[in-house]
């Protein structure tokens, strides 16, 4: 039962810090169901690989075959569930790869500008950094769009619009919590009127850091959503299950 | 500058088969001066021929990874191709006198992997959650 909270806590990546991994916060990709308790996490992720005691991910990796991203997933059950054990593994993980693909080559943002972050999202958008490269394109509809960048001073008042605007998009759906203010309060986090951090609001999958974030910066956490959506394998963890 | 001419001109200076892994990674036919390669394989270029190149895409990197990103660039390289540095590092005289025997080898952006950095915390919650107790009633 302790190497089942274990495993379940080294899973939790990229979620928002300090969420417990039995109560865990939505995930929006849909891997985990929620309220589930590490029990029911053992048996929708049982496989062979997660019942081995694990060798010490190593620090720095040198060789350009084997890279660090490489090693760092060795006896995950990432890797199992993107390792195919038999022929419907095989076909439901390659549709897998090719539903991400699609949705990680047309993200497109719903923009919940608020503050001088917005400004930032816009040179995003703009010649030199140039988001249409990677697909990225805005949309201010929320019905229409899959990511939702919440740039700025997140306030009381504003609170039950984000939730709506989220609410009304579509699955599978993100949130990139954009600066200092989205991600904790920031400068204002002893306001009265502030919500200290969206993560109160919505579930955040990236957090990027800032105030406020380059363009650079927002653009490598588009692409560390990439990351985070090729990792998405709804069709094998159906079938496992 | 971009043109038809320059394009088929990389192409026959760089050969198919690079030019194919141009295509698919760099979405451009570049070709230039191998200045290095780092310790990870990635390949850094540059070519300062003014009829070939705009300034911001005179130097670039061939990254050896398939999936990359910009933190797989190390940091000696990441002060050359932003232009912070003239040489590339093994042949500044700054860069290499400045590099110590202690320096940890250079990481790349675990976020999302097994390996992600994950702080924790040594201090009790300053905030406990609401455990709600029913007083039995009479």
């Amino acid at each position: 039962m302790f190497r089942t909270a274990a495993n379940s806590a080294s899973r939790v990546a990229l979620r928002a810090p300090g969420a417990l991994p039995g109560a865990s916060v939505t995930n929006s990709a849909g891997h985990l169901p929620q309220d589930s308790g590490p029990a029911a996490q053992r048996s929708l992720h049982a496989s062979a690989t997660s019942l081995q005691d694990k060798a010490p991910i190593p620090n720095h990796s040198l060789s350009a075959t084997e890279p660090i991203t490489t090693l760092a997933q060795r006896d995950s059950n990432q890797l199992s569930l993107e390792t195919p054990q038999n022929k419907a593994e095989y076909v439901l993980s390659t549709l897998d790869k090719v539903a991400n693909w699609a949705r990680q080559g047309s993200m497109w943002p719903m923009t919940f500008g608020l503050a001088c972050c917005a400004v930032e999202m816009m040179h995003m958008a703009a010649a030199r950094y140039d988001q249409d490269r990677l697909g990225v394109v805005f949309r201010a509809s929320p019905r229409q769009s899959d990511i939702m960048i919440v740039a700025g001073t997140l306030t009381n008042k504003m609170g039950p619009a984000l939730r709506k605007v989220y609410d009304q998009m579509p699955e599978p759906r993100w949130v990139i919590s954009m600066g200092s203010c989205a991600n904790g309060g920031g400068y204002y986090h002893y306001s009265y009127s502030v919500v200290r951090g969206c993560d109160r609001i919505v579930p955040v999958d990236i957090y990027v850091p800032g105030c406020p974030p380059t363009a650079e910066a927002l653009l490598y956490g588009m692409l560390q959503l990439q990351r985070k959506m090729r990792r998405s394998r709804k069709g094998v963890l159906w079938y496992r299950k | 500058m971009v043109s038809v001419h320059r394009y088929i001109r990389s192409i026959y200076r760089v050969g198919f088969r690079a030019w194919w892994r141009q295509l698919n990674y760099i979405g451009d036919a570049k070709s230039g001066r191998l200045v290095g390669a780092d310790q990870f394989g990635n390949r850094y270029y540059e070519n300062y021929n003014a009829e070939e190149e705009v300034p911001g895409r005179q130097r670039w990197v061939d990254l050896a990874q398939h999936h990359y990103h910009a933190s797989q660039v190390p940091p000696e390289w990441h002060s050359w191709i932003s232009h912070i540095r003239k040489d590339p590092p093994n042949e500044d005289a700054v860069m290499v006198a400045s590099r110590r025997p202690w320096q940890q080898p250079w990481t790349e952006n675990l976020t999302g992997t097994q390996g992600a950095y994950k702080p924790y915390n040594t201090v009790a919650p300053k905030i406990d959650a609401w455990e709600p107790k029913s007083a039995p009633r009479a």
